[in-house]
């Protein structure tokens, strides 16, 4: 078990690698030099000239990309060719933020995907089971922008309940805070939601087919708590592997929902930055984009391994 | 159509009255009736398709929504209706007045459970002993009284950590466990290997001769019947047709239909010809001999009616016990198969940075030959390695070491391009007809897929000829695969592979996913065919009994050595390695049955 976490944070570890260099050389290629782009087009050659050594743009590839990882490692993502400021803590906030939309959509995700999947599932002949189904498909259908909009539309403008939009620290104003949490997480949450309520029903559906839940019958279990005690755990595991494909989906809703309702996160940080060619920013952002979705579907590999004896034996 | 034995007894622990099992659309069980007295063995045989799942699955009132029962069923000391009894008063009786095992270990525990708390659970559902301390301690006395090696650590292992006959001890240890008064038994063998089912059988036998349970057991095996059973009850499309002791069952069937099945099940009567006697059921044609211009190597017609003289005749050998290799079954001059010293390893998945992947053995220092027309039998249990010497003769594996030479072609190191001429002379026949055939396709391209530069006119013809000749009428060739029988798939299998006219044809356990019936009709197929384009035979099987119809050698395969080879009848009547001889014992002939039955 503690051979199987290891390597799983080794294989972590080795990704994470590949990742940075992989960033790092896509936005090294990119055509144009990041000197020249951060002068802008007023610039001489001579002040060009200076500026690629200012930024040791003149290094080897090599070199440069060992210095800047090198930094990454310790927490210094360098400096805004635009703002000449550290790039690093406007990276921490905005994670920071973004980590919390996520979690939160995540977790009302399966609030809602678990019951109304398995609730689809056991009642499919019925039909409430039915017009439960159809609700989920059209969830599927709705784009997470446009859920945001009518949620703005109605909970914000109409009702008036709750803001539509900014972004309050939980330590200033805990209350505001949720406040301003709620829409966002929901309009980010229900499309992964209805989604992955989808696949709960197909997996639940599945799993009540299989011979163990035949013979928790024989046992003498209701078929409730057959499905209880035997079914969901086993329905879990695809549902999971669903789960850690569309974490990298949900980031990039995130963008959108982050601009929809002006939150200070990642997403909006980084149109930004593109905005500003500004390069070192930009690249920072990246990795830590990919290092966030390598995190999360780390952390449902080790999930999957508690769930399943048969994933943790080392052999 | 249903005879009901009058029991000796006043109350019999089990009655089932009238009960007809169907959907809206047609009725799948017909107005069965019958009774099991209390301490009774019963055996329900038939073949797939029968209604015998479905009627023990109406007994544990486990049908599928979309099926209704009527008629009735009822419990010694239970006064409702089965039929008719809510859901909550059946999960009382169910596993704990009567209970059941099913016929795939593997699935039918949950596989994220330890299999002492999947027992412990049977008996807190009931709360049949206090609490969950005991219940886990109970359980593993009766992991105890199953046999199971180890019993307090294996209560904690998962199922996938267990091997199938002691999947199947959980199972029957789960099912003990509240000391029902009826235990149904469905197919609980057909998955385990031959040795650990005469285990199984046995355990199965004592458990319920020991504390006077009732036994309804479910086979489509009458070999299991006669080893457990003290009544069969037979059936056939839905109807019981047949319900008797076992011993008069065996030897004296009264119905048309368990006369067939028995004679079908004989593998050791065969008719003039040397065919087995078959069932008269509608998928049979015989044969029909292909056209002159499409088969250049065909035989005369008459062909399959000669008898097949052997030009050699193996050497009956086993392996030594100081493991001093042998070369088994040796032909002078040039066999169509040679092995010498081959070996197999692999490396088991998932060896760390650290550690090495464990090795395992496949194969260890193999040595045969297979003359030219010979019908070579390899025999062997799951993980014996007879697939992966199956898998390399066929060059669909390499071997570790050692030299492998199939009609003058080395396999190892064999490109593909090399072996392209190779793929038409070796052709395969595999155990499960439904996976091996592309459901997409139709019939047409599925057999005419291996036919490499021949027109679409010609291919057509050959085709046709092809599934002529294996009993199979030419409009099939533009359905699909699932619209076909088991029986018939497998033909399709059969004419796919002989349409290349190969040389050497190899089965892997080709009729064991069948029914008696048309197990019979399949392998006198093989016969003929064999027979016809003068093949050479390697048949891969875990069952002796085909092994021994089909083939003239056998080699028994055991932990990937050949532990002993010869003529079929010397290995079978005079076994001389330990291991033959338990294979032989647990895999008696119909006549030995019927002695055992009614000594």
């Amino acid at each position: 078990m503690v051979l199987v976490v290891l390597r799983r944070i080794g294989v972590f570890a080795t990704t994470v690698v590949v990742a940075s260099i992989v960033t790092f050389l896509m936005l090294s290629i990119l055509p144009g030099n990041a000197a020249r782009i951060a002068l802008g087009v007023q610039a001489t050659e001579a002040d060009v000239a200076a500026q690629t050594t200012a930024m040791g743009l003149d290094r080897p590839a090599v070199v440069r990309y060992l210095d800047w990882f090198g930094h990454v490692l310790i927490g210094d993502f360098g400096t805004s060719t635009v703002s000449r400021q550290p790039i690093g803590p406007e990276i921490t906030d905005a994670l920071g933020i973004t980590v919390i939309l996520v979690l939160t959509s995540v977790v009302l995700a399966l609030l809602f995907a678990i019951p109304f999947g398995v609730l689809t599932a056991v009642r499919q002949r019925k039909p409430d089971g039915a017009i439960l189904s159809g609700i989920s498909q059209i969830g599927v259908a709705v784009p997470g922008f446009l859920a945001g909009m009518l949620l703005v539309t109605v909970f914000a403008v109409t009702l008036r309940w709750l803001p539509a939009g900014g972004w309050v620290d939980p330590g200033d104003d805990f209350a505001g805070f949720l406040e301003h949490l709620i829409l966002p997480a929901i309009a980010l949450g229900s499309v992964q939601g209805a989604v992955l309520s989808r696949y709960v029903r197909s997996s639940v559906l599945e799993v009540m087919r299989e011979d163990f839940i035949r013979t928790a019958r024989a046992k003498g279990l209701g078929a409730g708590r057959a499905l209880f005690r035997h079914g969901l755990r086993n329905a879990a595991v695809p549902v999971m592997t669903v789960l850690g494909l569309q974490i990298a989906t949900l980031l990039v809703g995130a963008v959108v929902i982050e601009r929809v309702f002006s939150i200070p996160g990642l997403g909006s940080l980084l149109l930004d930055k593109v905005a500003l060619r500004d390069l070192p920013a930009v690249q920072g952002i990246v990795l830590v984009l990919v290092v966030f979705v390598l995190a999360l579907n780390f952390l449902v590999d080790l999930a999957f391994t508690l769930i399943d004896p048969r994933l943790r034996s080392a052999s | 159509m249903t005879s009901i034995t009058p029991t000796a007894t006043p109350a019999p622990t089990l009655s089932v009255r009238d009960l007809r099992v169907g959907s809206p659309f047609n009725e799948l069980l017909h107005s069965i009736s019958f009774d099991i007295a209390a301490g009774e063995r019963v055996g329900l045989i038939g073949e797939s398709g029968s209604g015998k799942s479905l009627t023990a699955t109406s007994v544990m009132g486990l049908l599928p929504e979309t099926l209704t029962a009527t008629g009735s069923v009822r419990l010694n000391g239970v006064d409702a209706d089965l039929l008719t009894a809510p859901d909550r008063n059946l999960n009382q009786l169910r596993g704990n007045t009567m209970a059941m095992v099913f016929q795939e270990p593997m699935t039918a525990l949950n596989p994220l459970m330890r299999v002492g708390a999947q027992v412990a659970e049977i008996m807190t559902v009931h709360h049949t002993v206090k609490g969950r301390r005991q219940a886990r301690e109970r359980a593993v006395e009766l992991l105890t009284q199953v046999k199971l090696p180890n019993p307090r650590e294996a209560a904690l292992a998962f199922p996938h950590q267990l091997s199938g006959g002691q999947r199947q001890r959980v199972m029957l240890a789960m099912a003990m466990a509240n000391d029902p008064q009826l235990l149904l038994c469905d197919e609980p063998t057909t998955a385990l290997d031959v040795t650990v089912q005469a285990e199984v059988l046995g355990l199965i036998g004592k458990l319920v001769t020991d504390r006077g349970t009732s036994l309804l057991l479910i086979t489509h095996d009458i070999a299991v019947v006669a080893e457990v059973c003290q009544r069969v009850l037979v059936m056939y499309q839905g109807n019981i047709v047949e319900d008797g002791p076992v011993g008069r069952v065996l030897t004296a069937p009264q119905h048309p239909y368990t006369q067939k099945l028995i004679a079908a099940s004989d593998l050791s009567s065969v008719d003039d010809r040397g065919r087995l006697h078959t069932m008269s059921m509608p998928v049979v044609a015989t044969p029909v001999v292909s056209t002159a211009e499409t088969s250049p190597r065909r035989m005369p017609t008459d062909a399959a009616a000669l008898p097949l003289s052997p030009a050699h005749r193996a050497a009956h050998q086993r392996i030594e016990a100081d493991d001093a290799p042998v070369i088994f079954n040796e032909v002078t001059g040039t066999p169509a198969i040679r092995v010498r010293d081959l070996s197999r390893q692999y490396r088991r998945r998932g060896g760390s940075v650290f550690t090495t992947a464990p090795i395992v053995h496949g194969l260890r220092e193999v040595s045969f030959d297979v003359a030219e027309g010979q019908r070579f039998g390899i025999v062997g249990e799951s993980g014996s390695g007879k697939s992966t010497l199956m898998r390399i003769l066929c060059a669909l594996d390499q071997p570790t070491s050692g030299l492998v030479d199939v009609l003058g072609q080395p396999i190892k190191g064999a490109s593909e391009r090399q072996l392209r001429n190779f793929r038409s002379q070796v052709q395969i026949v595999f155990q499960d007809p439904m996976g091996s055939l592309d459901p997409r396709m139709k019939v047409r391209d599925i057999v005419a897929e291996p036919l490499r530069h021949v027109d679409r006119a010609e291919a057509r013809a050959r085709v046709e000829a092809q599934l002529a000749a294996v009993g199979l009428d030419a409009d099939v060739m533009d359905r699909h695969p699932h619209q076909f029988s088991g029986g018939q798939r497998q033909r399709i299998s059969i004419a796919r592979a002989l349409i290349t006219r190969p040389r050497v044809l190899v089965a892997d356990e080709a009729v064991s996913a069948l029914d008696v019936s048309v197990r019979a009709q399949v392998l006198n197929l093989l016969a003929d065919l064999v027979d016809e384009y003068q093949l050479t035979l390697v048949f891969v099987s875990h069952d002796l009994g085909v092994i021994r119809h089909l083939c003239d050698t056998v080699a028994v395969i055991s932990d990937g050595r050949i532990v002993e080879c010869g003529p079929t009848g010397d290995v079978y009547d005079r076994p001389l390695h330990p291991y033959t001889r338990q294979l032989v014992s647990a895999t008696p002939s119909m006549d030995e049955l019927a002695r055992r039955v009614t000594a």
